[in-house]
């Protein structure tokens, strides 16, 4: 432990502790524009500087580790002149236009301009000429508002590996663009939003879409779908001051009802289907040895995209299974069609997700139309919702609790906690458990699976069998899992894991790209609660239990894996050049 | 090439091999070669050659006089070393006939800059 | 029997050369005494002493005489060449001499020739590190000697290697930093290309001190000869078995590889420079932890500049106590200078530590070579600052430098005389830094942009009292809140010229007037009807056609589309066009 003082307050700390971290345990806060939680700091803005007694020179709290006896200056006159200078010349560099910008009250820098009391320009603007990058679809570059912080850059290298994005240019010229000043669809970017999420500034935000969605509401021939992935539920109540991790299913459903759409499913029952299928293929692959093993989840269309471009080795190992989103996609325009006499012309499915890369997936390849339409017809974040429920006058926070639309809204305990690292994995464990001991499991809760380290392993007796599994959660985990997998299969060694889930983003969906921003482990962890509790709640905690999934099987699917649930819930995976040409 | 060993190292402090008592250095860093340095070196070398004189032509680093470059330091026998500056390929010529063959020394040219008072501890 | 030769020269620059007269005079007199077979007098283009009227040098005695009148030749022809006995009245003692350490070796040896190196004693500092001192003994040796970076911070040497040396890592790295940038710097080029040898030495003898078996010399791109020497000064060491494996018959092993840099100027900062050796952007990274715990892949590595290392190889030769002996207190040793501008002799000078500026401009520098006023010089390359002419008797260490509001760095020495103007000198430095900003940090990245247009302002005659005000506040932002030193140190010219030449700058925004007449946005061409002799050679060599007239009522210039090029000026063959 280390014990100093910060504006004479004495703190004890562990060794290594930031000064920034230090000031925090004693009610002090230095404020930081590059800084994040998640991410390591690199000293960028230089807002963050403090005095230490006997030394001429300011620091960074962001990076100087508080030292035994130091005596820290926060705050004083010079040093907030210093700040305020900085701030001011970071200002210089940054367009005014506040009032028509996405991040327009939600902006780090502007809050740090109020603070600070800015009033006028003390520095003459001088704004680069650069174009937004909306080639992707998913999430817009728009350099002019960038303020080189670097968060994005240390986000898509060291927290998710893809490497997309970097810096180009020097000195005043510095912008952030992919490397080789390519477009970001030409680069291996993988849409997964994380960018989007850690950006201070309106630099980098998801492609806006929801005036599609309002044309679509308006549009009296149009039948409006719309489902919400599970972690939408514990984190929209963020955008509206409610507790963190508190979950707003009932409120959602209400809201979105309100804002006329006629159907309200659940991304959930998806997520029960998944299950279900992908259980089955796992079986095959474990028990009758048809097909590679390890097994690996194919939910996540960020880690989609990243094992197409990184590892297409690992097609093989993929679940053909679609994500759970698209399979409510493609039965609402296919089996609730049908029961609904409606032309699947006409139903305009919207999901909601906490997610930039759903935007891609719904276009990612032929079988997203296997409906004969395109299943889902746009998909748009948590964030977009939230916005959009502001504008439609809803009073989110005082809403009565109401119930979705039968059938593709009922879900299970299981299908909830997909929104959360480790989720799938569990949710399919407690299925194939039962498919193939034929039993059931006494305690259903995989504490293992669970929690915010990187990789998360486990074996799980079923049986007379052990099932080794491995979760990796955040793309830079990704490599330690599959390299081990690699050199088994290089060797011709009995593979490591028999089943692998990964997601993209760090926490798993609750983690999203597409949620509201602020996202921190601390966070994380409740909105994860949320959803462990949403699971707890529940009486039918396993997929296949789903009374609603086995009638829709019944009705219209078949078998698991047959014929027609192949049609429509699997999908085929190719290896894609990590940069276009 | 022949390793380096200790004892090798060892007999170079006990016996310090004598230094060469005849040579044209010519000073071959940046600074020399973008005054000409090459075309000088080249010349001398070709000089000797031709005429079989006795004196090596060797390059070397920057000695600091930058300013007076090429630097051509001059040492046969029976004369004093010293420095010429600015040469070009006429006075290396007259380096060549005055001061190696006739033992003259080349008016004008000599310079002797600060390098050449240092001391070496 | 060598040869006496007496060097002549007329080292006053004012009035006619008498050089070709004392030559003939001491000529004939040599002739006189019958020693014209013993004696050669020769006239000398510069014997590097200045201002001290008729000098003559004699060889191989080194004996210098000073101020010699034409009385006096006799008597040393008669005293000194005839008796070997010196004139004493006439002796020249001169001031500092110069001290070689890191340039040793520079302009003696053949540089593509380790035999040459290993007659100049070369490789015995480490032959000695590993036989007779532990690494632990080595450092302590270093410590003694008090040998500090030379790249510019002046951090105890022993301090960065003993750190590396108890810092924990399974592998640890040495690196020497050449990646030399400060405009008008080129000594560590000089010695890369002069005596690579040296700095091979010196880094093997930190990688023995600190436990490294990996080095890498980061040398920028731009020097592609010190590159080649440097390379086959490496092949050779190899060869001869100084690298590699089992070095000297001992255990211990190095090897060392070139890498080359972009140019980069920030790339000269260690923790950027470690990024580029990485493969990785080169920008700086906050610090601690520090290269000697977190260096190279994350390895404890010692970063030593060039002129460092040939300390090092020197030290461990001669003893620290020999190197102590020369420099101030807390300054140990020589420093190597660029000296460059409006100099006599540009080149490079190593001095004493504690050697006055005035001595080695005036006295090895030879003054301005125009014979103008000097108005001031430039140390410490960009992150430097402007040091007036009333402060020249300052001794050069890095804590004297540091008081004058400037900075030792990597030993850039830039002469400027009355010719120059001192707010386009700061607009020249400002901008370099500007150029070469990383672009990571905020204060550095726009800091010292809108520092650049502000003086760009003032140049072009748009300046204002308070422009004055704002420049000190970016200044004080980019000193305390810039990540490396490139932007703490990016103000420092302009503050010094703030500090030493106000009267500059209140000229420029007050006046509107460039004293210089550089910042041309200031000037103003006129053309005088009474000289014009109506030639119109101005009217045609005007780039943009801004002179007009006839014959009858003269020329005259459209100062709204004067460009102020100058051109008028300079064809005018009647001194008809007016620069104000």
């Amino acid at each position: 432990m280390v014990k100093a003082r910060i504006n004479g307050i004495t703190v004890k700390v562990p060794e290594g502790t930031t000064i920034l971290d230090a000031a925090h345990k004693v009610q002090i806060k230095i404020p930081t524009l590059c800084k994040h939680p998640d991410l390591r700091a690199t000293g960028a803005c230089g807002v963050c500087i403090v005095k230490i007694k006997g030394s001429q020179k300011m620091v960074r709290a962001c990076c100087t580790p508080l030292e035994e006896n130091m005596e820290i200056t926060t705050h004083d006159p010079e040093i907030v002149a210093v700040r305020r200078s900085v701030i001011e010349l970071i200002l210089s560099r940054h367009p005014n236009e506040c009032l028509t910008c996405g991040r327009n009250q939600n902006c780090e820098l502007q809050k740090l301009a109020s603070d600070f009391g800015v009033r006028r320009e003390s520095f003459p603007q001088y704004l680069p000429d650069i174009k937004p990058d909306t080639s992707t679809g998913t999430i817009v570059l728009e350099p002019r508002k960038c303020i080189s912080c670097g968060r994005c850059i240390t986000v898509c290298q060291e927290m998710q590996n893809v490497w997309a994005l970097s810096m180009l240019e020097r000195g005043i010229d510095t912008r952030i663009s992919p490397a080789g000043d390519i477009s970001l669809a030409d680069s291996p970017c993988v849409n997964c939003g994380q960018c989007s999420a850690h950006c201070p500034t309106g630099a980098i935000f998801e492609n806006d879409e929801t005036a599609k969605v309002w044309q679509a509401l308006q549009d009296e021939n149009k039948y409006c779908i719309v489902e919400i992935a599970p972690a939408v539920r514990v984190a929209i109540g963020e955008a509206f001051g409610l507790p963190l991790g508190q979950n707003c299913t009932g409120k959602l459903y209400t809201a979105l009802r309100r804002m006329g759409f006629e159907a309200v499913f659940d991304t959930n029952f998806g997520a029960d289907v998944t299950i279900v299928e992908e259980a089955h293929e796992f079986v095959e692959r474990f028990v009758h040895k048809k097909g590679a093993l390890p097994l690996i989840t194919s939910c996540c269309p960020a880690w989609v995209d990243f094992m197409e471009k990184f590892y297409p080795d690992m097609i093989e190992h993929f679940s053909s299974c679609k994500s759970p989103h698209q399979i409510v996609g493609v039965l609402s325009k296919t089996y609730y069609a049908r029961k609904k006499r409606l032309d699947p012309a006409n139903a305009y499915v919207v999901s909601v997700m906490p997610c930039t890369a759903k935007k891609y997936e719904i276009k990612r390849s032929g079988e997203m139309f296997a409906s004969g339409h395109q299943d889902i017809d746009v998909s748009i974040t948590t964030r977009e919702l939230g916005r959009m429920i502001k504008q439609a006058g809803i009073d989110f926070a005082s809403l009565p609790d109401e119930e979705s639309d039968h059938i593709l809204g009922e879900y299970s305990g299981a299908g909830t906690i997909f929104g959360v690292t480790g989720g799938v994995m569990e949710a399919a464990l407690r299925t194939a458990y039962d498919y193939i001991t034929g039993g059931k499991l006494k305690n259903i809760d995989f504490e293992n699976v669970r929690g915010l380290a990187g990789v998360k392993e486990g074996a799980v007796p079923v049986g007379s069998h052990t099932v080794k599994v491995a979760v990796a959660h955040g793309l830079r985990n990704v490599e330690a899992v599959l390299s081990k997998v690699r050199l088994a299969k290089a060797r011709g060694e009995e593979p490591p894991y028999h089943f692998i889930e990964v997601m993209a983003c760090p926490g798993g969906c609750v983690g999203g790209g597409g949620q509201p921003y602020g996202v921190t482990d601390e966070l994380r962890v409740k909105r994860g609660k949320g959803l462990y509790k949403d699971d707890e709640a529940h009486t039918m905690r396993y997929s296949h239990e789903n009374p609603w999934v086995k009638k829709v099987y019944q009705d219209f699917l078949g078998e698991p894996l047959g014929t027609k649930a192949k049609e429509l819930l699997h999908a085929a995976y190719k290896a894609r050049p990590e940069y276009k040409k | 090439m022949e390793k380096i060993t200790k004892d090798r190292l060892d007999e170079v402090l006990k016996n310090p091999p004598p230094e060469n008592g005849r040579y044209i250095r010519v000073g071959m860093s940046s600074c020399g070669v973008a005054a000409g340095a090459a075309e000088v070196f080249a010349l001398l070398r070709s000089e000797v050659e031709k005429r079989k004189l006795a004196v090596p032509v060797v390059p070397c680093g920057c000695s600091g006089g930058c300013h007076s470059e090429p630097l051509v330091e001059v040492c046969v026998d029976g004369l004093p070393s010293v420095t010429y500056g600015k040469v070009n390929a006429e006075i290396a010529m007259r380096i060549i006939e005055e001061h190696v063959r006739d033992k003259r020394l080349v008016q004008d040219y000599i310079v002797d800059a600060p390098m050449k008072r240092a001391v070496a501890l | 029997m060598t040869t006496t030769v007496v060097l002549i020269r007329d080292t006053d620059s004012g009035g006619a050369d008498r050089t070709r007269d004392v030559h003939d005079l001491f000529t004939q007199k040599v002739r006189d005494a019958g020693l014209q077979n013993e004696v050669q007098v020769v006239r000398a283009a510069d014997l590097g002493i200045y201002n001290k009227g008729m000098v003559a040098k004699i060889l191989p005695q080194g004996i210098v005489y000073a101020g010699i009148a034409d009385a006096d030749v006799d008597d040393i022809v008669t005293t000194t060449l005839a008796q070997k006995m010196p004139v004493s009245r006439l002796v020249y003692c001169g001031a500092n001499e110069q001290v070689r350490i890191v340039m040793r070796n520079c302009g003696i040896v053949n540089p593509e020739c380790i035999e040459d190196y290993i007659a100049r004693k070369g490789y015995q500092g480490i032959k000695r590190a590993l036989y007779d001192l532990t690494p632990e003994k080595a450092i302590e040796e270093l410590k003694t000697s008090g040998l500090r970076g030379r790249g510019g911070a002046g951090y105890p040497t022993w301090l960065k290697w003993s750190l590396a040396r108890n810092a924990f890592g399974d592998r640890k790295f040495v690196i020497c930093n050449g990646d030399e940038g400060d405009p008008g710097a080129y000594m560590d080029r000089s010695v890369l290309e002069g005596d690579p040898h040296s700095v091979i030495e010196g880094m093997m003898i930190a990688a023995y001190c600190i436990g490294a078996t990996k080095g890498f010399l980061y040398i920028r791109a731009e020097y592609p000869l010190a590159i080649k020497r440097v390379q086959k000064a490496l092949d050779d060491a190899y060869g001869t078995g100084l690298l590699g494996k089992d070095i000297l018959g001992t255990s211990f092993c190095l090897d060392l590889e070139v890498r080359l840099g972009a140019g980069a100027f920030v790339c000269g900062e260690e923790t950027a420079l470690i990024a580029s050796v990485e493969g990785k952007r080169g920008t700086p990274r906050p610090r601690p932890p520090y290269p000697s715990d977190v260096g190279l892949f994350g390895k404890p590595t010692v970063i030593n500049n060039v002129e460092t290392f040939a300390n090092v190889s020197y030290i461990l030769l001669n003893g620290a106590k020999t190197f102590a002996s020369i420099g101030t207190d807390k300054s140990k040793g020589t420093k190597v200078f660029a000296l460059t501008g409006k100099i006599r002799n540009s080149g490079l000078v190593e001095i004493p530590m504690g050697t006055p500026l005035r001595v080695i401009i005036e006295d090895i520098g030879g003054g301005v070579a125009s014979g103008k006023k000097i108005l001031a010089v430039q140390t410490g390359g960009p992150s430097g600052g402007v040091i007036p002419e009333q402060h020249f008797d300052t001794p050069v260490s890095y804590e004297h430098l540091l008081e004058l509001g400037s900075f030792m760095g990597s030993g850039g020495m830039i002469v400027m005389d009355e010719d120059d103007c001192l707010v386009d000198i700061a607009k020249f430095y400002l901008g370099f830094c500007v150029d070469e900003s990383c672009g990571k940090c905020a204060p550095c990245r726009i800091g010292g942009f809108q520092m650049l247009k502000v003086l760009e302002k003032i140049t072009d005659g748009k300046g204002m009292p308070e422009d004055l005000d704002t420049l000190k506040r970016i200044a004080q932002a980019m000193r305390k809140a810039s990540l490396c030193a490139l932007g703490q140190g990016a103000p420092n010219p302009i503050i010094s010229t703030m500090k030493y030449f106000a009267e500059e700058y209140r000229q420029h925004i007050v006046d509107r007037k460039c004293r210089a007449g550089k910042c041309t946005r200031l000037m103003r061409f006129e053309i005088l009807d009474t000289s014009c002799k109506r030639c119109k050679l101005c009217v045609v060599n005007c780039p943009v056609h801004c002179i007009a007239g006839d014959r009858e009522k003269g020329y005259r210039i459209d100062q709204e589309k004067c460009i102020k090029c100058g051109r008028c000026f300079e064809v005018c063959k009647f001194e008809a066009v007016a620069r104000s």
